[in-house]
This record gives structure tokens, sequence and C-alpha cells, in this order.
């Protein structure tokens, strides 16, 4: 179905009041405040969504706001006594205040810190080198925590250099090794939302870039490499670093220069003149580097086995079977013969055709790229966020799925992303700015709805219950259970040093319980081994007993009258006060148990293992 | 056949159970008359016959050596101080330390000549459990997932795919063919699996279940329908593996001590035992890992103490399989995602080597006693016959019935085959 709507999308195609929104900020040079613009996007869906005559869900109960308003902008529930705070104030504007609260919390910058995390790590092409993903946590949520804007966070991304365990920034190389077709895809991807990948092998059969662009995209990127950091003899990181030596122009490079011109690597080696190159000539030549490498060039390239390499096994010197690593160049593959080297191909930016100048060394030409991608006359640039950060918040994407947009897509309520694009531009990229936004419309305070499949209707009528994320699910059974965040991992034969973060109980958890956020919500149904974690693990056992000293058995202890223990444990697990329906349930289960420990205990487990709990509601 | 349900491009988000699907089709076609009664018997025993077949992959990880392994050669520079021995089958020689493998060469049959390109661990683990080389965009399957979406016969209460062994390389999963299919890891084969025991009685288990069944209708009435539902079919699922007795498979305490120790005493014979169980218990996919052969330094003894532990389960487990007639549906792979240079570094170890490297293929139909292909003389290259990685997958897919070329639909809606190219290695099933 969804290759239909790609076929169906390409026949009339072509984005509406793409730009629109962008010029009418330009021209009054106001940046427009969060409430204004929430405003003109409620005006818009309403409008739209009334002339299809379907109902739209009301708002939300405080208690639900207050428990989706915490996760999504901190990532964490609200404690017991806030829920009961923020429901029995009077002030109108109480909503507003809350989302500046939380916005002005550090745990905004590692909600979404971890958000782009799991954005970027979870399709790392090298999931051993995933280790530097905390340190990319830290940075991101210093960067959001500070609200740098958004160009300068994605500008620093795309041009990062250094040791990974200090620049958390060097994180799309580090996950992709540095490859130049695989950081252009996947920066391509999250900042822009265009899958333009699928355009590396052949043209794409209902898009419109070209397999010559995806690889122009490419071409700013092969000067960019991944090394390892070496101290005292042993591994010990890794860098990003420029390389800009031009080989070619160096006497014997790698094979590569040396199949090229291997007339000029004799000349310039062969002593005795005997028009073979020995090991010892090879020693004794410039550089070292040919030195280096001869004993691997005789191995697959000498031929007759006398142990020298002539001119013409030079010549038939095989591709380096790994990537071409060192070359400064980027070369598009040939289809039709994938050994040899392919076209050269000099970086030209597929969205407005720019071309920085040819042969630029590393840095200026990922600034090049940074300045194209974040130019503001980039369409996607800024919908990109906006429609993650919608999506997130509200279960449903303009575009779907998150990270295809693109020319030949149809987004759903078109001019209310062009509202919120200009107003997130005129504010100059201020992400904040985007989620108090979000925050504050009535279409995101609306209560949820099941959506019915026999009559599908329009997005944003309603919310639509999500699942947490691990790091949020976390968040809830640490505030809920009090389980310790920080203690060390269980089990003996724990690694000390900067893996020992590996077996922390958040990431052990974040292993069973992550899903890819790019997902779509209806994609993400749980697994058996998250079900079994939340049923039977012994690291919950102390915390849902309700003899200890723990949040259950205070509760317990303190409220003699079953109602109140009651509403105090719905509080605790759920945010909000049990219905009268649900306390008969629960009373009718004290009595039949006969044991109001074990039945606290067991109700507690319930609610621990409830749908309701895992999703934001 | 019938096009209509013959379909091959499937979409990922499919929930239907191949079982509930067969019945689903037959029972409509029956009412419209487009499938008759022969049709549907012929659907029917032709899902019979795939039913049952299931695959053990012994993992090597870190990449073994084929000069230790079996492809050895002695009295030659690159051979090193590896000898060779005969096997059961005349002809064919092994190296010195898979003295129990070699008793059953006649169901064995040895690829000397797999050849690839991708010499980094992470990335060569990824291709040789998906067939598709990383890329960013897209999760492809692993092969354990694909098989057991092809033959799993619907809902069953223990999980179709299962990984024994620590993961040291990133975990290949079910990509986009989603949850269904995600192997179910057991870290420690010598343990039951984390959490499928309760902390309390079943009874007291039962009872939390009712309860926590009764406090989710509220949350369906209050616009969470969907996401309950889905939890529902979870929970069902999950808590069947707890209070089934098939979990019993997992117990290797209920193997006799004599079969234990022709396992081996180790991590990798008790995953084998371990394999053969949950395959009997109606299991698809198994993945025994083992490792570390990345032996860049001190390549013989290492590899020595390696083969050591991995040789006696090996050879155990194509007997058993063999003893309970279970080795002719059971195909069996021992392979690692790349080879080792034939030169012996100055640390006396060997390092990667994509270009020539040995897999071991038994049982499901595989002819054995034969060794296909062969490297030259020093080891550098593919002397004839040579297997790619889509090749290997290809012939997977033969020996269980799967169609490689079949199509399923990416998120993206890009159509993938579960093998892209290749073809069947025809002399493995001669």
């Amino acid at each position: 179905m969804q290759r239909l709507s790609w076929h169906l999308a390409v026949i009339g195609m072509m984005v509406a009041g793409n730009g629109i929104g962008e010029a009418a900020a330009k021209k009054t040079g106001v940046a427009p405040t969060a409430a204004s613009v929430a405003e003109s996007v409620d005006r818009l869906i309403r409008s739209e969504i009334d002339a299809s005559k379907i109902d739209i869900a009301p708002r939300c109960a405080d208690e639900d706001f207050l428990r989706r308003v915490s996760f999504d902008i901190a990532g964490r529930p609200p404690l017991p006594q806030q829920v009961t705070l923020f429901g029995l104030n009077p002030d109108s504007q109480k909503r507003a205040a809350v989302i500046d609260q939380l916005l002005a919390s550090p745990d905004f910058g590692r909600n979404w810190g971890g958000y782009y995390r799991d954005v970027i790590f979870m399709n790392a092409t090298n999931q051993q080198l995933r280790g530097g993903q905390s340190v990319f946590e830290e940075w991101i949520a210093e960067q959001l925590n500070t609200n740098k804007p958004w160009d300068e966070i994605v500008t620093a991304l795309l041009t990062a250099t250094g040791d990974i365990r200090e620049h958390g920034e060097t994180a799309l190389f580090l996950a992709h090794q540095s490859q130049p077709a695989e950081v252009a895809a996947e920066s391509c991807r999250i900042f822009l939302g265009i899958q333009i990948q699928c355009a590396n092998c052949h043209d794409h059969p209902s898009d419109v870039w070209k397999r010559q662009q995806f690889h122009e995209l490419a071409a700013y990127f092969p000067r960019t490499a991944l090394r390892p950091v070496t101290e005292n003899g042993m591994q010990r990181s890794f860098e990003v670093v420029s390389v800009n030596m031009d080989n070619r122009r160096g006497g014997g490079g790698g094979p590569e220069q040396i199949r090229e011109n291997p007339e000029r690597v004799m000349a310039m080696m062969d002593r005795n003149r005997d028009e073979k190159l020995s090991k010892v000539e090879a020693e004794n030549g410039p550089g070292g580097q040919f030195a280096r490498i001869f004993e691997r060039l005789l191995e697959v390239g000498d031929s007759n086995k006398d142990g020298m390499l002539s001119v013409e096994e030079m010549k038939k010197l095989p591709d380096p079977q790994m990537q071409r690593r060192g070359s400064s160049e980027y070369f598009m593959p040939d289809l039709k013969d994938p050994s040899s080297r392919g076209t050269q191909i000099n970086p030209k930016f597929f969205v407005d055709q720019t071309t920085p100048a040819t042969e630029l060394p590393d840095m200026e030409r990922r600034t090049a790229a940074a300045k194209a991608f974040t130019n503001p006359e980039n369409p996607w640039f800024a919908r990109a966020i906006i429609n993650r950060l919608w999506h997130e918040m509200l279960g449903e994407g303009f575009y779907m799925p998150v990270d295809d947009l693109g020319p030949t897509r149809t987004a759903r309520f078109p001019e209310v992303l062009d509202e919120l694009a200009s107003g997130f531009i005129a504010n100059k990229y201020d992400v904040k700015w985007l989620v108090k936004t979000i925050a504050l419309t009535d279409t995101y305070q609306r209560a949820v709805r099941s959506k019915s499949a026999s009559a599908p209707e329009l997005p944003f009528a309603s919310q639509t219950p999500t699942h947490l994320r691990a790091d949020q699910l976390f968040n809830a059974l640490v505030t809920v259970l009090g389980v310790d965040d920080r203690a060390p991992g269980m089990g003996p034969g724990m690694m000390a040093g900067p893996f020992a973060a590996a077996r922390s109980p958040r990431n052990q958890f974040h292993t069973i319980f992550s899903h890819d956020p790019s997902t779509p919500q209806e994609d993400i149904l749980g697994n058996v081994q998250q079900a079994l974690f939340m049923m039977n693990t012994p690291q919950f056992r102390g915390a849902v007993s309700a003899t200890g000293n723990n949040r259950l058995g205070q509760i317990v202890r303190k409220y003699n009258d079953d109602q109140d223990a009651i509403a105090e444990v719905y509080l605790l697990a759920l945010s909000r006060e049990p219905s009268d329906q649900e306390i008969k349930v629960c009373q009718t289960y004290l009595k039949d148990t006969g044991n109001r420990t074990e039945a606290y205990e067991d109700i507690l487990w319930s609610l621990l293992n409830s749908s309701e709990f895992l999703a934001k509601r | 056949m019938f096009t209509s349900w013959q379909q091959d491009v499937s979409m990922t988000r499919h929930t239907v159970s191949r079982r509930a699907f067969l019945h689903t089709v037959s029972a409509a076609a029956f009412a419209s008359g487009t499938l008759s009664f022969r049709d549907v018997v012929t659907v029917r025993a032709d899902d019979l016959k795939k039913q049952g077949r299931a695959m053990i992959l012994l993992w090597m990880q870190g990449g073994p050596s084929q000069l230790e392994t079996f492809d050895p050669k002695p009295g030659t520079e690159n051979g090193g101080e590896t000898k060779a021995i005969d096997t059961a089958v005349p002809g064919i020689q092994i190296a010195h330390t898979w003295t129990e493998t070699a008793k059953v060469m006649n169901d064995l049959a040895i690829i000397r000549s797999m050849t690839n390109k991708e010499g980094q661990h992470d990335r060569a683990t990824y291709q040789l459990h998906t067939g598709y080389i990383p890329a960013g965009s897209v999760r492809h399957p692993g092969l354990g997932s694909n098989i057991a979406r092809e033959l799993s016969a619907g809902p069953q209460e223990i999980p179709s795919v299962v990984g024994i062994g620590q993961n040291r390389q990133g975990t290949v999963g079910a990509g986009f063919l989603g949850v269904d299919y995600e192997p179910f890891q057991v870290n420690d084969p010598n343990r039951m699996p984390d959490n499928v025991v309760t902390g309390t009685n079943e009874a007291r288990f039962n009872r939390r279940l009712g309860l926590l069944g009764k406090l989710e209708t509220e949350f369906a009435q209050r616009g969470g329908e969907t996401v309950v539902e889905n939890h529902r079919r979870l929970y069902d699922k999950a808590s069947k593996l707890v209070l089934s007795p098939k979990t019993k498979a997992f117990d290797l305490s209920q193997e006799p001590a004599s079969l234990r120790s022709e396992y081996g005493d180790n991590e990798f014979g008790r995953g084998c035992l371990l394999a053969r169980r949950l395959i009997e218990s109606g299991v698809t996919f198994v993945e025994v890992r083992h490792g570390n052969w990345d032996t860049h330094q001190d390549n013989f003894e290492n590899t020595t103490r390696l083969s050591g532990q991995v040789d006696p389960g090996f050879a155990a487990l194509i007997r058993d399989l063999k003893t309970r007639g279970l080795l002719d549906t059971t195909l069996v792979a021992w392979m690692g995602e790349f080879g080792r240079t034939p030169k012996v570094n100055p640390r006396g170890g060997r390092d990667h080597y994509p270009r020539v490297f040995n897999a071991v293929l038994a049982g499901g139909g595989v002819k054995g006693g034969q060794v296909i292909g062969a490297s030259t003389k020093d080891g550098s290259a593919v002397d004839h016959d040579p297997v790619e990685v889509p090749d290997l997958f290809c012939s997977i897919c033969h020996s269980l019935g799967v169609n490689p070329a079949k199509e399923n639909m990416s998120p993206l809606g890009r159509p993938m085959k579960i093998v892209d190219g290749g073809k069947v290695v025809d002399k493995l099933f001669a």
C-alpha cells in the first residue's frame, strides 16, 4: 500500500505552499511568539477537521496533560503530589506555566538528547562503536539545555573532529566509521528527512533524486576519517580527522596510485635498473610508505612469484579489499564493474544544486555541506525536525514515516507545517520555542481516542497513545519503585572503565526496551522479552513488596482506608486517580485475596504490567 | 498454483500467522468457489512438508582460521604447525584438533571456497547473518528471522528464533520483519533464560494476570483500545511461555549425564545440547555462538584451545540429531564472519581475510562426506568453485524449502528479497 501511495504521489506531486510562510516571516521581520503560532496551527487544523465533519476530541484532563507533557519535555512522569497540586491549581494559565518550567529543567536536554542518541546510534552501521554514545548524549543534552539553535547543532555534527571521548559531536562519523556514503545517507535522513540513499544503487523509481545526486552528496565527506587513538601501545579510542593529503602527488602511495602510474614508481625506486622492484629497493625508496605495503603488494600482485614487482604486475594490482580509505576524492561505483574504481564525483547539493569549489580541503567541504543543509531556503531542514518533534509528541507526523519527506511525498496538513516552519526559522531555529509551540496547541492537548479501523479519521482530531521510549520508561520505574539509577550492574565479572556504563541498570534496561524512534508507532509492538522482564525480573521484587520500607510499603502502612491506599497506588504508578470502577475491582480483589499485603503487591504488579504504564496517554 | 494467495510480496506488519492465513484463505476461497478442495490439500501438504524443518547455526565469532579448521595446509610455509588428520571419509583431511568431528565427516559437507569482501567484524557479521551488507537506512532481517517467518506454524508457546551465548558483536535481529521474529536470547545455556521463572507461585501468577486483565479495561475505554489489545496479545504469549511445560526444553538437567559429557563440559557444548532440545520442541532456528576466534596473536595455541571447545559439541550434535531422526530435517551450519590470512604475522597470529574462508553444512538434505571447492596451494585465493555469501544463503534456503527470491516489504515500501542474487550450490545436494 505504501508503494502504491508513492506512485500516486508521483503523478500529481509538487509541494503545496512551500516557502510561503518563510517569505511572510521575512517581510515583517518579527519573530512570532509560540502562543501566536500555536493559535494559527490550531485554527488551520480545526477548520480542516470541521470541514470533514469529524468530531474533535475534547481537551484532556489535567492529570493526563501533566503526565503527557512531563514525559514529552522532561522524559519522566510527574510525582504524585505534583499531580494533585496541579489539579487543584485554579490558574487558567497553569498548563503554559508548567511547559515553561519543564523546558527550564535540565531533564529537557536529557530527554531529547536520548531521543537523538537513539535516532543516530540505533542505525549505526558499526554497532561495536556504540560505546561513544554516552559522550554524544552528554554533548547533545548540553546543546539543547543551553538552547543552541538547531542549525548550529547540526553544523557541529557535520563538521566534527577530535577524540570521540571528548567530542560527542563526532557521533555520525563514529556510528558509520566515516564512510562517506553512510554519513551522507544518514545526515540526509535525520536532518532533512529525505531518503536519498535509495538512489545509491539506481535512479529512484519513484523519486526525483538521481543516483548521481546521492553520490554528489557523499562527495562532501571523503576526506573525513575515523582513526584509532593509541596510547602506550594500546588502542584507547578513536578520533575523527581530516585527511587532506593528496596521495596522488606524493611518491609511491597506495595501490591505486601505483597502478595509475607504475612507470613513475619504477623510475623513482628501481635503483639497479632491472625493471623490477625488490624489497630492498622498496625500503630505500622515498617516504617509506611504499615499503610498508610492499609485502602486501607482493602477496596480491606478484603473479610470476619472483618476489619482485614489474610494471606489468603493478598495472594489474587489484583494488584493495577494504573500503577505499585514504582516497581523498569520492568515486561513484561503477555498477557494471563493481571492482573498478568508478567515476570521480564532486560535491553538489541536491536540493539547490549549489556546488562548492572542487578539491576543497575536508573542513571547507564539510562546512559547505553544513551551510547547504541549514540554509533557511532549504525547505527540508526545518520541516524534518518539526515533523520529528510533532510525531514524537502527538504520535503521528505530517509525513509518515517520520524520516521520509521530500517533494514526492504528500504531507497531511501541509499549511500547518509551513506555519510552524516559518515560525521556527523566524525564531532562529530555537528548539525550545518549537517544543513549547507544539505543547501549547489545543491539538496537542486533546484527549486520547482509539482510532476506528472502519472509519479512518484525519490525524490530529484526537491524541494518539504512544509507547514510551526506554529512557522514559526507566525514569518512570525510578520514580515509582525507587529503582536506583546509578547502582553498579548486577552480576559478577563486571568490567571497570568506560564499559561499566554499559552495564548500568539503565543501559541494561535500554538494551531490552529500546526501539528506533523513527519507527511508526503502530509498528512498535513490544516483545516477549520485555513482557517477561516486567512480569518476572528479580530486580523489581524488592520494590513491589509491600512489607519493606519502599513506596508501596509506606502507602500500605500509612493508609488504613483502602480507597485512599488504592488512590495513592494509582497516583504513584499512573499519575492519576482511579475511577470508581477501578476502585471497585481493587476492593473486590482485596476481599477475595484475604491478604492485604499480598493484594497490594498484586495491584502494583498489575499496574506496572498494564499497557497504560508503558504508554503515553 | 493459486496466484491469489501465492503472493510474493507481503507487508511487514503482517500479524496473521501462517496457519491462520491458510484457514482464512481456504475458508474464503471455498465460499467463493475459487479454490478447489484439491488445491487446499496441496497447500496443506506443502505446508506440512516444510513443518519440522529447522536450522542450527554454529557461529564462530571473530573469524575462525580456515587453516586450523577444515582447510589445513600441513608442510607448507603458510600452513604453520597445524597438522592434518584423516576423517571417516577417505581422502578428506581436516585440522588435527578436530578428532571428534573427523568421525562424523560422512554427514558433513565442507566448503573450502567461501569468498567475500568484508574484512571488518561488525559489517561481515551482519552480512553473514542477513545476506546483505549493512545500510543505515534498512535493518535487514537475520536469516533466522526470515526462516522462522517462512517456516514456523503460527503462534507457539516458545519463541521460534533463539540465540544462545553472549553476543559480542551487535545483535542481528528480525530487522524490519518486526518483533514476532525477534530472536529470544539465552545468555547462559546452563541456566533457565532470564525472567522466564516467576517470582511467585503459579496460582498467584495466574491471579495477578486475572487482575491485570480487569484493570486493563479502563484504559481501553479511555482511548487506549488498540494499545491494550496489542499488549494483551503480547502478554498472552509471554505468560504462555512462563507457564508452558515446554520451557523444560531450556532445562539441560533433564538430559542424561553421559550425553551431556559427550557434548562437552563447556558453554558451547551445552549450547549445542540446548539447541537440539529446542529444535525438538518446535523451535525453527537456533544460533549457538562461540568465540573469540579473532586470533591476531598466538594463532596456533588459541585455535587449539578454541577447537577443543567446539569439536565435541559439534560432533555430538550431528550424532545426536541423527540418532533421533532429526538430521534429515535439520540443517546444521558451522561458520564465522571471514577467514584469516594464510601468511602468519610476526606475532604468530593471522589477520582478517575474507578472500578465502570455509564453512561446513550438515543435515537438511545436504550430501555429506564431500568437499566443495578448494583454496590455492598457498591458501591465498579460491582455486575453483567459488561460493559467495548469497550462494551460501540460497543453498540454506534450498535445504529448508524456502524460496530465496521471495520478497518482503521493507518499511519504506521497498521490496527486499530474502536473498539478493546468488545461486544454489548444486553439489551440496547432488
